[in-house]
């Protein structure tokens, strides 16, 4: 075995980093965050059965498959012009609560506690899950260990596998869930509720209980005044897989409620030169720039925009925690960018109990998984919640059911303006002309987009995990004054 | 003992893992040893890892003055990044292991890591890129003969 050393590259570098512009007295006029592009998806999908994409969208992305699995089947059915019944509806929908704990509990320990539980300016390397571990606990990294891969394998269980899932089928799934699995999915599920509970009081004990967090979070630069996104069921309930899409103001005002199928009425794409990524906005009030308040067209799509967007959740506990957040922040909607963490935490909650809800559901078990399809109607759009945002595939195809076309506005691409205009407003407050930037200020810039969970995996597929933040200092005419980089 | 070829098989040269661990299982003679192929770095990685006393994994890598199809044989503590053990979602594979080891978690002793050089991961494709396709049959044979000497089957 040779031993060598060599410098990899990873796919952040190049394109995937943070330019800062400085003024000539050295504070901060502009941000931009770049990313890497991927190539040629629509090419990949063109011709091929429509059927087929369910599958091929599991391997855009190894962070949300689920998601886009998804979004996928529901465009599917859509093109064949079919409803799943109710068993088929439920079981896809049971797999996607548990793909919600997997992900959220992944988020909050891995990535969002350190901040808050080694601190913001730590030594980065202290701040870290070990560290964390190291502070509450091996018995809770064991715990955070078990319900991930409980997660995972539910996933495996109902999808045939843990990311190439294969469970959509038009019109419905491809397998039931049995008495067996049900029993076993029940046990599971008080496992998942337990431990979104703990979740949350972990984070009233370490956050809310330590007023140094409370007032970064209220008073801080994490503050962000656009408009919130997100599904609601009838209700106005947060609903991950299915229902109308709610935009609500920067005051709480609902401006927009429309099915899937009217998205392009109501989100336009724009975009810029300097990035790959294209920036949505809310296409009825226009572009006006990377601006705040109520005549702006930026707008959010994140736990904390669901929940803004939403009168409530439709879990008991879930309820009762989002109408603690919303109390303790004065009312709604809250603008304050690291509360997303704690939506999250909600959303944990409430993805675990709505898990319990269908295991219990007598449908789970059921025998009708589909609806045979029957013609092509030629076009289908899906929408559902990932994660970290609105994610919606829309594909039209020819009358034998091949693709023709594909358009998919995923997640993270929803909040590209937010971010950029986090991103900025971190970097204006923490540097300034004679302040040496250090690493703790790094991660206060990286925290602003660090709560809204970012995956550029679907268009740049992985980043590395710790991800190698590239800062570019600049003059007013572009020249590079110095780089940054925290490994 | 676990093979496990990391990456995407339609994202052009990012597939090298898991098309030699499908090439290499169909050369496997050994009942003990399983081929799997995924795409998830970090935690996931690692407890897809659990229980097994050793594992080969198999990934794309991509360095400054590499020359695509270099096939590099690496210990965990070599290496700073291939390109999948991590994701933006998840801490890196290195720091997995590390918590693995302050929770007593049941990973691997032995970690083997073979990373093909690569050109071009950023294009969607199931065929790899010209260089790759014209020295695959090389670096299956390297990596194969790498496997006959490790033991993890015979010739």
């Amino acid at each position: 075995m040779k031993r060598i050393t060599i410098d990899p590259i990873t796919r952040l570098e190049g394109h995937g980093k943070i330019e800062i512009f400085l003024t000539d007295v050295g504070d901060v006029e502009n941000v931009y965050f770049q990313v890497p592009e991927l190539r040629g998806f629509e090419k990949f999908c063109e011709g091929r059965p429509v059927e087929e994409l369910s599958r091929i969208v599991t391997k855009i992305c190894g962070v949300c498959p689920g998601c886009h699995h998804m979004a996928s089947g529901k465009a599917i059915d859509g093109v064949f012009g079919l409803t799943p019944p109710p068993t088929g509806r439920k079981i896809r929908e049971l797999f996607y609560m548990a793909h919600f704990v997997h992900s959220h509990t992944a988020h909050f320990y891995a990535l969002a506690a350190p901040d808050f539980v080694m601190g913001p300016t730590a030594d980065p390397a202290e701040r870290n899950i070990l560290g964390v571990i190291a502070k509450v606990g091996k018995e809770v990294g064991l715990e955070v260990l078990k319900q991930r891969r409980l997660a995972q394998e539910v996933q495996a269980s109902l999808g045939g596998h843990q990311t190439h899932v294969v469970l959509n089928i038009p019109g419905g799934v491809r397998k039931g869930v049995t008495i067996e699995q049900r029993d076993q999915f029940l046990e599971i599920g008080k496992g998942f509720v337990d431990f979104a509970k703990f979740s949350l009081q972990l984070f009233r004990d370490v956050v809310l209980a330590n007023n140094d967090y409370v007032n970064m979070i209220l008073e801080g630069p994490y503050n962000l005044k656009i408009h919130s996104m997100g599904l609601v069921d009838k209700n106005n309930h947060v609903n991950f897989y299915d229902g109308k899409i709610r935009v609500v103001d920067t005051e709480g005002k609902e401006l927009y409620k429309y099915k899937a199928s009217e998205y392009l009425e109501y989100v336009s794409e724009r975009v810029e030169p300097w990035t790959y990524l294209k920036i949505p906005y809310l296409k009825k009030i226009g572009w006006k720039g990377f601006v705040e308040g109520q005549d702006s067209g930026v707008y959010h799509a994140t736990p904390l925009s669901r929940l803004n967007a939403a009168d409530g959740m439709s879990t008991p506990l879930a309820n009762e925690a989002y109408q603690e957040m919303f109390k303790t922040f004065g009312g709604k909607p809250v603008h304050a960018t690291l509360a997303m963490h704690w939506a999250r935490l909600i959303e944990l909650l409430y993805a675990a109990e709505h898990f319990t809800q269908l295991a219990k559901d007598p449908d789970i078990t059921g025998t009708e998984l589909r609806a045979e399809p029957k013609e092509i109607v030629g076009e289908g759009i899906g929408v559902v919640e990932a994660q970290r945002g609105t994610l919606t595939h829309h594909y039209w195809t020819d009358s034998r059911g091949l693709v023709k076309k594909v358009n998919i506005i995923v997640g993270t691409t929803n909040n590209n303006a937010a971010i950029c205009m986090s991103l900025k407003k971190a970097a204006q407050h923490l540097i300034h002309a004679g302040v040496s930037v250090d690493q703790g200020i790094l991660n206060q810039i990286e925290m602003a987009f660090r709560a809204y969970d970012p995956c550029f995996s679907c268009a740049t597929h992985s980043l590395p995990g710790q991800m190698p933040l590239i800062v570019n200092f600049r003059d007013p005419e572009g020249n590079i004054l110095r780089s940054v980089k925290r490994d | 003992m676990l093979v496990l070829g990391i990456g995407n098989d339609i994202l052009t040269d990012d597939g090298i893992g898991p098309v030699l661990v499908r090439d290499l299982s169909e050369l496997n003679n050994n009942p003990d040893v399983r081929f799997e192929t995924a795409s998830m770095g970090g935690l996931d990685l690692m407890e897809l890892m659990s229980g097994y006393e050793k594992v080969i994994l198999i990934d794309a890598f991509r360095s400054r003055e590499g020359i695509p199809g270099t096939v590099y044989f690496l210990r965990p503590d070599d290496f700073r990044e291939t390109m999948n053990l991590s994701s933006l979602h998840d801490i890196s594979f290195l720091t997995a292991l590390s918590l693995a080891g302050k929770l007593n978690y049941p990973v691997p002793r032995d970690i083997v890591i073979i990373a093909v050089e690569i050109l071009e991961d950023r294009v969607f494709s199931n065929v790899f890129s010209e260089p790759l396709q014209e020295k695959y049959p090389r670096i299956l044979k390297e990596v194969s003969e790498y496997l006959v000497s490790e033991c993890v089957f015979n010739e």
